[in-house]
């Protein structure tokens, strides 16, 4: 994927306007030939009309239409959200792959690991995710009646976090309406009399304006969280593109609370800690010191929140710079025809 | 489905004209017949090398709005002139990361009149970005088809 719109900043500064960011200028030109080469190498040559064969004379607004135009394409092939697939779907990706991928996913079969539920990889996959699993676990409760209590109860008392840290109102309010709308479905049935179920439920998450709701309201948390608690995350915060340490409230305007910001440790940790659920990521990766063996890591990220009794936590696979659901229940897996 | 972007911008339109709430200092709506494209008076408050002077800034929001961030610009008319600023090309294009890739839909329309206002405020030398004459020859007038470099988080 290239990324056409990286920042380059020089140098941090403290806290310098009301909402942060950095000021710059207009670059008409793409960074260097490294992007062009990039760019080049995407491009389908035969059905490029007008593509010379040496790619260094496209003008550089062609390469950076075409750039977008490649993202955008890629971007649409991928619902937001996709219908839970079998796991060894995943394990075929892997069969000419290198590396200890393959053994690591049939170890997670092994463990009962049934099927990966794709996200798009937009830059909010961990968000979305986290969203989805977390109304799906309410689905699947108990008692229901109280799981979606309890977990309204979370939700409304966030409201008053996001406002002590200084968001306005109106910035947030449709996002939680449309995310505890959802959510209320479980129990309440609609004007049509009809109760939220595995399909509303993923029809929700491929809605973009309402898939959307979801992870910004889950972002502002996340936000919020750290905003209101700076002692726990700043020490930890850096700008991902410098490495420079960064301050809670700048890093959270640029990394948090802007759209399509990969979310990382100090986020998972915040998010899980606001919404009171544990969530647990399998890192299906070479590093680490699980790299010689066949075992997938887990990583728990544990609230001080008892959560719903009896739930499992939310588990999310994570391959490097990707988030997507793993998930144990084969129900969905087997009326469904596998899906790319 | 722009039904979110209407609800938020009937919410933003309501504060701006004094229906419910008040609109920031400095600030006041021109023109918002629709909501798809609205224009601010906007001045600088308190000292600085803007005092005395008025802007007009215009904001074009698609329906993706607020999870997309509106196209804004200084509007550059016979009565209004962009603001001579190193981050404010004489069209009107303004380079700052809140409006491109850093955008989050936290923000609203006044907060992103504050920024500016607070932009200019901290201006500590009225001059043209480098390279302006050549941007403004060749520059679309929508701020979305231009890549921007944010490399100047002193501002």
């Amino acid at each position: 994927m290239v990324s056409m719109s990286t920042p380059t900043p020089t140098s941090t500064a403290p806290d310098p306007t009301p909402t942060g960011g950095a000021v710059g200028h207009a670059a008409q030109s793409l960074t260097g030939q490294e992007d062009k080469d990039k760019v080049a190498s995407m491009l389908p040559r035969s059905e490029t009309p007008g593509v010379p064969g040496d790619e260094n004379q496209l003008s550089e607004h062609d390469l950076y239409q075409l750039a977008q135009q490649l993202k955008d394409e890629e971007a649409n092939k991928r619902p937001l959200i996709s219908s839970a697939e079998p796991l060894s779907a995943l394990r075929e990706e892997y069969t000419n792959g290198t590396g200890n991928f393959l053994e690591k996913i049939e170890w997670l079969m092994s463990q009962g690991w049934r099927g990966l539920r794709r996200t798009r990889g937009d830059g909010d996959c961990f968000y979305r995710s986290l969203a989805y699993a977390y109304v799906e676990r309410l689905l699947f409760a108990d008692d229901q009646d109280l799981a979606v209590a309890s977990t309204k109860s979370i939700l409304e008392a966030k409201l008053k976090v996001l406002e002590q840290v200084g968001f306005e109102k109106l910035a947030y309010e449709d996002f939680y309406d449309a995310f505890v709308e959802v959510i209320d479905l479980i129990v309440k049935p609609n004007q049509h009399g009809r109760k939220l179920d595995a399909n509303g439920l993923l029809e929700f998450f491929q809605t973009p304006e309402l898939s959307n709701s979801a992870v910004f309201f889950l972002k502002l948390v996340t936000s919020a969280q750290m905003r209101s608690e700076p002692a726990l995350y700043e020490g930890f915060l850096m700008n991902p593109d410098t490495g420079d340490p960064m301050g809670v409230k700048e890093f959270c305007e640029r990394f948090v609370e802007a759209a399509g910001k990969e979310a990382d440790d100090p986020m998972i940790s915040a998010l899980t800690s606001a919404l009171s659920v544990p969530v647990n990521v399998a890192y299906l990766s070479n590093a680490g010191f699980s790299d010689s063996s066949h075992k997938v890591n887990f990583v728990e990220f544990q609230s001080e929140g008892t959560g719903l009794s009896g739930a499992e936590p939310i588990t999310l696979l994570y391959r490097p710079g990707h988030y997507d659901i793993l998930e144990k229940r084969a129900d969905d897996l087997e009326t469904r025809p596998d899906r790319k | 489905m722009a039904m979110m972007s209407t609800k938020r911008l009937q919410k933003e339109l309501a504060e701006l004209n004094g229906v419910k709430g008040t609109p920031p200092t400095g600030i006041s709506l021109l023109s918002a017949d629709n909501l798809a494209s609205w224009r601010l008076e906007l001045q600088v408050l308190g000292e600085s090398l803007y005092q005395g002077e008025t802007f007009a800034v215009e904001f074009r929001f698609g329906s993706r709005y607020p999870i997309e961030s509106p196209a804004v610009v200084f509007v550059v008319n016979d009565k209004y002139k962009a603001p001579v600023h190193p981050h404010v090309y004489s069209n009107g294009l303004i380079c700052a990361s809140i409006l491109g890739n850093e955008w989050s839909p936290v923000l609203s329309v006044s907060a992103v009149c504050l920024t500016l206002q607070s932009m200019l405020a901290s201006c500590k030398e009225k001059k043209l970005p480098d390279g302006n004459d050549a941007f403004v020859k060749t520059a679309p007038l929508d701020p979305k088809k231009v890549r921007f470099v944010y490399d100047d988080d002193t501002v």
